[in-house]
């Protein structure tokens, strides 16, 4: 189970404001933090308008550098923003995100598939996001029709079933689960990711739906994901859910965990 | 016997108020009378959500209920008994846009509240904003965006407005939103959430 650590996102108000002033402790702070708790890559989002997009970016990019060797994942809708930040970073990059959007695959693909970055995948197009598995699963189809076309390995493209707020749309988690399991179906190498607070926006108590949401996409066929690395639950219910999937051999990774203060 | 109906509806209990509307028609509760526990009901509701003790699917289900209700009075009213409406407001998501729960949340209470709403969905060009006025003589016109993407389409649309001369004001709302995006797109506010958008309504009209 992968780890896409989130913290770096301009659209939070407190990285904003980092952002917005040039806090390098701030971001080199998070950027460390979540290094250690474990995340295999670090999304970058400046968040902020497009005209200061590809600054802000790279402000971004060279102070995580300065303090951690993680790969980053870009995350901009912005295809200018990402052909300037990709020049500053050191390791390939994930590129987050392209979909079925017609203009988001002819710009964002070729940048993908020259520099052999992993590309997060959204199964929407421009059209309204799509409410069964079979349209997503069209739009995947679509997708990596794209991808392979240019020469992108399956296994470079992490799909993102999609993630509807389950307060406005209450089967919204069982479509994401079986999306998940018809693209695997359809594409044994290709890996998945999503967020996971879409799910619990306008209910109570978030974290613990978040929570329970991840484990059971898990035994779906999610393997990996974007979240907070520094929100102890949450890893611990990756660590409990890997252990009850039988991927724990001798259950040493949850002995240590837990021997590591992991479990509170 | 009203009072039941108010709390069979603030309580979600969907059976209970279809029964007890169907009752009180029997009994000769004029459908007036009907209409107006629900109102009452609802605005419990929307104030629980503004406190954050009531939460998104009770709006939902709320508002089918009143629906539910309102087909059930609707052959027995001699004409529309709608309340008067306080005012005329576009709302939509701006184009390049699709976010939409919280759009839906505001235009949901600014209906809550009185006044007679016309959501243009999401991802809505400058243009089909400027239609919807002139066709329904909205003064109020919401913009709603979460992307930073959304900027732009925003300031664009209020071009557009003022260009057309229709004599509305606008606000916007969404992710991130602030009063320097305001000034940016030279909106006449900005609205933190429903609560706001609803309280600008109201006084946008008394001028």
């Amino acid at each position: 189970m992968k780890i896409i650590g989130e913290k770096i996102n301009g659209t939070r108000k407190r990285v904003a404001r980092a952002i917005a002033e040039r806090d390098e402790a701030y971001i080199k702070d998070l950027a460390a933090k979540q290094a250690e708790a474990g995340s295999n890559w670090l999304d970058v989002n400046a968040g902020t308008h497009p005209d200061k997009e590809p600054d802000d970016l790279i402000w971004l990019i060279e102070n995580i550098q300065d303090v951690v060797e993680t790969p980053l994942c870009l995350d901009s809708a912005n295809p200018a923003a990402l052909n300037v930040a990709i020049k500053a970073v050191k390791k390939t990059p994930m590129i987050n995100s392209i979909s079925g959007e017609p203009d988001r695959l002819e710009k964002i693909l070729p940048i993908v598939a020259e520099h052999g970055c992993e590309v997060i995948a959204l199964a929407m197009d421009d059209k309204k996001i799509p409410e069964t598995t079979e349209k997503r699963l069209e739009i995947i189809d679509k997708v990596i029709a794209a991808t392979r076309a240019a020469d992108v390995p399956d296994d470079k493209v992490y799909v993102d079933p999609l993630v509807m707020t389950i307060a406005t749309a209450n089967q919204s988690a069982v479509i994401a689960y079986e999306t998940i399991r018809a693209v695997h179906e359809q594409y044994p190498d290709v890996h998945f990711t999503m967020g996971l607070s879409n799910i619990s926006f306008g209910l109570p108590v978030r974290k613990q739906i978040n929570r329970a949401f991840l484990s059971l996409a898990m035994q779906n066929g999610l393997d990996s994901a974007i979240l907070d690395p520094l929100d102890k639950e949450l890893m611990a219910a990756i660590v409990t859910t890997n252990l009850l999937l039988g991927r724990d051999k001798h259950c040493l990774n949850y002995i240590r965990a837990s021997r590591k203060g992991l479990f509170g | 016997m009203s009072q039941e109906l108010v709390n069979a509806i603030t309580e979600m209990r969907e059976e209970d108020a279809l029964k007890i509307t169907n009752e009180l028609l029997d009994d000769g509760t004029s459908p007036l009378d009907i209409l107006n526990a629900c109102k009452e009901a609802m605005d419990v509701i929307g104030k629980r959500f503004e406190t954050g003790e009531a939460f998104i699917p009770e709006l939902i289900l709320a508002g089918e209920m009143m629906t539910a209700v309102s087909d059930v009075i609707k052959p027995r009213l001699a004409e529309e008994a709608t309340s008067e409406k306080l005012g005329k407001v576009v709302i939509g998501t701006v184009e390049g846009d699709i976010h939409d729960i919280a759009k839906d949340i505001v235009a949901f209470m600014m209906d809550l509240n009185g006044f007679e709403v016309t959501d243009l969905g999401v991802d809505v060009p400058a243009a089909k904003f400027v239609e919807a006025v002139k066709e329904t003589g909205a003064t109020i016109v919401g913009l709603s965006g979460f992307l930073t993407l959304a900027f732009d389409p925003m300031k664009e649309t209020v071009a557009a407005l003022r260009d057309a001369d229709l004599g509305v004001k606008i606000m916007i709302g969404g992710g991130q939103i602030d009063e320097q995006i305001r000034e940016y797109t030279k909106a006449d506010a900005y609205g933190r959430d429903a609560m706001a958008a609803v309280a600008l309504a109201k006084e946008w009209m008394k001028e």
